[in-house]
């Protein structure tokens, strides 16, 4: 059986992915394994990658530069000081930043957001676990709620992180993105699990020292079908899950121009993002994990191949 | 009391939000929870009713929370305060990093760093200290730290633009050792510079510690025109003896609009041609001028392409000699066949193009070895003629020697300082499939070009018969076959290159010319022998070239910059200018011919496209740069320094944030009540 994505095109091992049968599994950890190796099983190429410390090239030598990288062969034939330059480690950290304000506690087809989010979450730790990456994660709301430092040995501190992780409080992005690059000492490739209720601009702003320590970004905007759809039908009070604020609703009459909004809102963030190089991909809740994961490795192997 | 950002006060009008929620009364209908209305608050509703004000405590609860977090966002300050903010500080150790690459010559560019530099030393106070760093591909101290303005205003007055490519890696390195050294409480560094791309590769290997400083200070144009000559290409014909040469220049056009680019050709200061070429927006064009004679050992010639705020890469010089073929001289037993390969596979390059005369071996004499780049002695006794000393001297003086071993190849005793090793009896491999070339030496000149995969098959080659060699103990073995035995040796005699292969280069004891590795191996070996160096007709600023291996001589040589200083030269000479080098033999050398070096700027240095100095910052200091730090404060930007340091110290604003929050908690337990108790929000 294989599992219709949206735009149409089957995907070979899909029923390990879809979220509603994921929900059935308890486990983080289980379901982290089974999803990726399915998933992994059914590609052609392994995503795996080497590590690697190989000589890059010679540099003359400046003053500052340490003198036990002086290539004293090199010196000894030209009666010139160069240094020797390698390339870098590719071992590299993986960091998950999860979303748990009040707004991810939100689900119309059996997953809440910030439950389908620990999923992604779950499965791209373990895919960069196999890696033998280092793997740390950050939940927040308006503030940075756990840290985990990205360790090899951590994979299973980041399980138990996310699925303690609960849902209780308003979301304010830009604080806690704002103080989290003092968290990353090296370059990292940072997964960024919101749903993204703010300004494109405030968020942007917000993002924006992360990606300048050279850290590999990758947003996440997870969305639920209603979210996208407003497909409610009865005349309701609105009420906001973080401010619990209530606004009377006409479903019928506000869709167009909800969907539009939405629309633009997506949009501007996908515009906002790839300004600055940073990978944006819509999850929607209804759809299965994998074309997350695929956008995941894409960019990992782009990291790769910078030295 | 003032404010530090007044102009949050208007965000008070946000007060006729809860008295407009208070006249709108809304009937309390089913209740859906959604993740955020913050679209939905952005539809206008219409059905809405106005009513009285109700519930007078609720809404004078909200209108105070409002306002007092308003004027917190105002950030309060007391103005005696500011006098006090003031003292506090430090001295402070500054490194100005000034930027004078080529490009820093574009228009304006030099000027405004200039500017930024003194308005650097401007901003010192008594006890601070600045260093004048000036750094293009190097960076070097230009003044050493000091608290005298006047001294650094000096030496900024002084620094010129150089026609070096920028890099940022060097100058960042020595402003960290410098600002390491010190003492003083606030390091910073301020960074000018227009930002070029192509002076940061992300890679360098620079951090700053923490609570350093980096002051980015762009003096870039955006969106820069610039054209530029970035190479040329010669193509060359023989007519009458002589060479005629035909010039192919590149025009870039950095810029967004598409421009009519007059392009000219001078060759020896005469002009030879002018044409007129239309360049695209960011695209490049080529210009083909009529051909000249070469009809001097060294010609100068000079492209100059359209004008634009950067002379400098608009003109490119360069320099043309007669192609030099290389003189080979093969000697053979006799059998007109045994060089047949050998002198058609020579016969077919064209750079170097190798003159070739072959001569039987009872007709060498010593005189035939004069002059020669290479001697190949091709299943031959030894030349009667090359004994006593003659060929020892030929190779030692820098001639190269190669030596196909055959049946007829013999080694005397008297010449065992020339030849690699000593030769052994002919091994015979016709009983099995032949023997085959089992290790290759990559790393040698010959056999370099054969180490990407797929780049040369020489498993193919069948040796049927091959001479035994056992190489001395200095000699290096650059192949062997597949039994081990030596297939290629090689000695260094002198100045010369002597190396033996141990089969013939015909058909009779292999079938190798039949392969196509032939034909290259052969070039290799000449080429190789020969010392063969293919001339360069210009080399770019910031390289290097040694005086005495140009000239091929061991005389006293005067070098002529471009600006026209004379320098004794005998050794390295690094190029740092733009234009014409002239290599004069010094007095007492006479004989040696004058050699000529054109340089030019880096081609890098043509594309101005910047990098983000805010992103550079980031690399450097591990954090982004606070907003507001691209610019250098002047003395009202110093006040407003000292008014939010004392804002920053009185901190008036967290109590009244704090009290906001209060009333707002307040207010939503009091509003729950009401609600619940009512069935009208």
């Amino acid at each position: 059986m294989h599992q219709h994505t949206s735009d149409g095109t089957a995907i070979p091992g899909a029923r390990f992915v879809d979220p509603k049968i994921l929900a059935r599994i308890g486990s983080l950890d289980l379901l982290a394994r089974t999803v990726v190796d399915g998933f992994i099983n059914g590609l052609h190429r392994a995503p795996y990658f080497g590590a690697s410390i190989d000589f890059a090239e010679h540099r003359g030598y400046v003053s500052g530069d340490d003198i036990r990288r002086v290539d004293w062969r090199l010196y000894a034939r030209t009666d010139r000081y160069y240094i020797k330059q390698y390339e870098a480690d590719t071992n590299t950290n993986f960091c998950l930043i999860l979303d748990i304000s009040k707004s991810m506690n939100f689900g119309t087809r059996g997953v809440t957001k910030l439950e389908y989010g620990s999923y992604l979450g779950a499965c791209l730790a373990y895919l960069a676990s196999r890696q033998r990456d280092r793997v740390g994660c950050i939940t927040f709301d308006s503030e940075i709620v756990s840290y985990v430092p990205p360790s090899a040995k951590h994979f299973n501190v980041l399980l138990h992180t996310i699925d303690r992780a609960k849902a209780e409080r308003r979301g304010d992005l830009t604080k806690p993105l704002a103080s989290m690059a003092e968290h990353f000492k090296r370059r990292s490739i940072i997964v960024l699990i919101s749903d993204f209720y703010e300004d494109p601009s405030a968020i942007l702003e917000s993002i924006k020292p992360l990606h300048f320590l050279g850290n590999d970004l990758i947003a996440f905007h997870v969305l639920d079908p209603m979210e996208l759809d407003f497909g409610f039908e009865d005349a309701s009070s609105f009420e906001d899950l973080e401010s619990g604020e209530q606004i009377p609703v006409v479903p019928e009459s506000f869709r167009d121009e909800y969907r539009q909004l939405i629309r633009n809102h997506i949009e501007s963030l996908k515009t906002k993002f790839s300004e600055v190089r940073i990978d944006y991909m819509l999850a929607n809740t209804a759809e299965p994990l994998d074309r997350a994961l695929f956008s995941y490795l894409s960019s990992r192997e782009r990291l790769m191949r910078v030295r | 009391m003032s404010f530090l950002a007044p102009l949050f006060l208007i965000a008070s009008a946000a007060i006729a939000v809860p008295i407009f929620v208070h006249l709108i009364q809304r009937e309390r209908k089913r209740v859906v929870q959604f993740p955020s209305l913050m679209f939905v608050q952005k539809i206008p509703y219409q059905s809405v009713r106005r009513r009285r004000i109700r519930h007078w405590s609720l809404l004078l609860l909200r209108c105070a929370a409002l306002l007092l977090i308003v004027t917190a966002f105002a950030r309060p300050f007391l103005k005696q305060g500011v006098v006090a903010a003031a003292a506090v500080g430090g001295t402070r150790e500054i490194v100005v990093l000034l930027d004078h690459s080529a490009s820093m010559g574009y228009g304006d560019h030099w000027q405004k760093a200039k500017d930024a530099a003194h308005q650097a030393v401007r901003s010192l106070s008594n006890n601070d200290k600045a260093t004048l760093v000036l750094f293009s591909r190097n960076a070097e101290e230009s003044m050493r730290a000091t608290s005298d303005r006047a001294r650094l205003d000096v030496a900024i007055d002084q620094a010129k633009v150089d026609a070096d490519s920028t890099r940022y890696g060097p100058a960042l390195k020595l402003a960290e050792s410098i600002l390491l050294r010190s003492t003083a409480r606030r390091r910073e560094t301020i960074l000018i510079s227009d930002f070029q791309r192509a002076g940061w590769t992300g890679s360098e290997d620079v951090r700053f510690p923490e609570g350093y400083t980096v002051t980015p200070v762009s003096v870039a144009t955006p969106n820069a025109d610039n054209l530029a000559v970035p190479q040329v290409t010669f193509s060359r014909q023989a007519f009458s003896g002589q060479e005629r040469v035909t010039v192919t220049a590149g025009i870039a056009n950095r810029g967004a609009t598409p421009q009519d680019v007059p392009v000219s050709l001078e060759v020896e200061g005469l002009p030879i041609q002018k044409q007129s070429v239309k360049v695209g927006p960011n695209t490049s064009a080529s210009v083909t001028f009529t051909q000249f004679t070469l009809d001097k050992p060294i010609v100068e010639g000079t492209v100059k392409a359209g004008s634009d705020p950067m002379p400098a890469d608009n003109t490119f010089h360069f320099t043309v000699s007669p192609s030099a073929p290389v003189s080979i001289l093969i000697v053979e037993g006799g059998d007109r066949d045994s060089s047949l390969y050998l002198s058609k596979a020579l016969g077919v390059s064209t750079s170097p193009v190798f003159q070739t005369d072959v001569m039987p071996v009872t007709r060498v004499t010593p005189a035939n070895l004069e002059k020669r780049a290479v001697v190949i002695l091709n299943d031959v006794a030894f030349p009667p003629a090359a004994a006593n000393g003659a060929l020892k001297t030929y190779v030692e003086r820098g001639g190269g020697l190669l030596i196909a071993a055959g049946d007829h190849t013999t080694w005397p005793q008297g010449e065992k300082d020339v030849m690699p090793g000593t030769l052994g009896p002919t091994v015979d491999r016709t009983q099995a499939r032949g023997a085959t070339l089992g290790y290759l030496d990559h790393s040698h000149f010959v056999f370099e070009i054969f180490k990407a995969p797929r780049s040369g098959d020489f498993s193919a080659a069948q040796i049927y018969h091959y001479r035994k060699i056992d190489p001395g103990a200095t000699d290096k073995v650059l192949a062997r076959f597949d039994d081990g035995g030596v297939a290629a040796v090689e000695r260094k005699v002198g100045g010369g290159r002597v190396i033996a292969w141990a089969s013939s280069l015909d058909d009779s004891y292999s079938d190798l010319p039949k392969k196509p590795v032939y034909l290259p191996l052969v070039h290799q070996l000449v080429k190789y022998l020969a010392q063969f160096e293919a001339p360069h007709a210009w080399q770019t600023v910031g390289q290097v070239v040694d005086v005495q291996s140009l000239t091929k001589s061991r005389a006293n040589w005067i070098v002529v910059t471009p600006s026209g200083k004379r320098v004794p030269q005998t050794g390295p000479l690094e190029l740092d200018e733009q234009g014409v080098y002239e290599v004069r033999p010094a007095s007492g050398s006479a004989g040696f011919a004058p050699q000529a070096i054109a340089v030019n700027i880096d081609p890098a240095e043509e594309d101005l496209s910047t990098i983000d100095p805010a992103e550079l910052v980031a690399a450097v200091t591990g954090h982004a740069p606070a907003a507001g730090a691209a610019a250098l404060p002047n003395a009202a930007e110093a006040e407003q320094i000292d008014i939010k340091e004392a804002e920053r110290k009185q901190s008036f604003w967290w109590y009244l944030l704090v009290t906001g929050l209060l009333l707002l908690a307040a207010e939503t337990v009091v509003s729950n009540r009401l609600s619940q108790s009512e069935k009208f929000l």
